[in-house]
């Protein structure tokens, strides 16, 4: 492939977004209380560290994208669901943070189970 | 991989202070890194998250000091080696060039 003039201004535009347009069932709805994988693996992933075994609120339904994990490595587009998920602060961070204080991250299908 | 990129959460970095009127670009050759982006992704057929796994792959130390175009030209250095365009050895002898005068 040779890089054309045209090319460029729909790569600049979406940054390669990893969205793709497969019709995939969402393993998850809006409202569901989901566990984080304790999943850690030596090779690329895009779940935050401290995610791990947390517990969540799903917020927002994004859509389908292609997964990190395989996508990274040649591995294929593996797509599926990605999330808006709510975590507490308490949550994440122990009894000393404000109780009221929250975080939303983009947590991939794979990345986590029902609670 | 849960290397010193994964840096949400971390205790001892400072606050974060967002510069006022910040231009895109700091310095020239951020604009040429930027292009490069484009290039690579074209001609490799990389993904934009096997980009990001050639950036967690810098070796911590280096990753806390480079600037942000830098972890975007180690990446593009990874790229073009693993596919063959360039070979780490020319790689290596470009940058003794450059550092020793060279153009």
């Amino acid at each position: 492939m040779l890089l054309t003039p045209e090319i460029v201004p729909g790569l600049v535009a979406t940054g390669a977004s990893a969205r793709v347009a497969h019709h995939v069932a969402p393993r998850f709805r809006v409202g569901d209380r989901v566990r984080v994988r304790n999943h850690n693996p030596d090779t690329h992933c895009r779940l935050p560290g401290y995610l791990r075994g947390k517990l969540g609120t799903v917020e927002q339904d994004y859509g389908v994208f292609a997964f990190p994990d395989t996508h990274a490595h040649n591995l294929g587009e593996k797509p599926q669901h990605v999330y808006s998920v709510r975590f507490t602060a308490r949550e994440l961070w122990g009894p000393s943070s404000p109780d009221r204080d929250t975080l939303r991250v983009d947590v991939w299908d794979d990345y986590m189970d029902l609670d | 991989m849960n290397g010193i990129h994964d840096l949400g959460g971390m205790h001892g970095l400072g606050p974060i202070n967002p510069e006022q009127n910040e231009p895109v670009f700091h310095e020239d050759w951020e604009k040429r890194a930027f292009g490069l982006f484009a290039a690579t992704f074209v001609f490799t057929g990389y993904t934009v998250d096997e980009f990001r796994h050639y950036i967690e792959k810098i070796p911590p130390a280096h990753y806390l000091e480079g600037s942000y175009y830098e972890h975007w030209l180690y990446s593009f250095e990874g790229a073009l080696i693993k596919y063959g365009h360039i070979t780490r050895d020319e790689l290596d002898a470009r940058i003794a060039q450059l550092q020793s005068g060279g153009h």
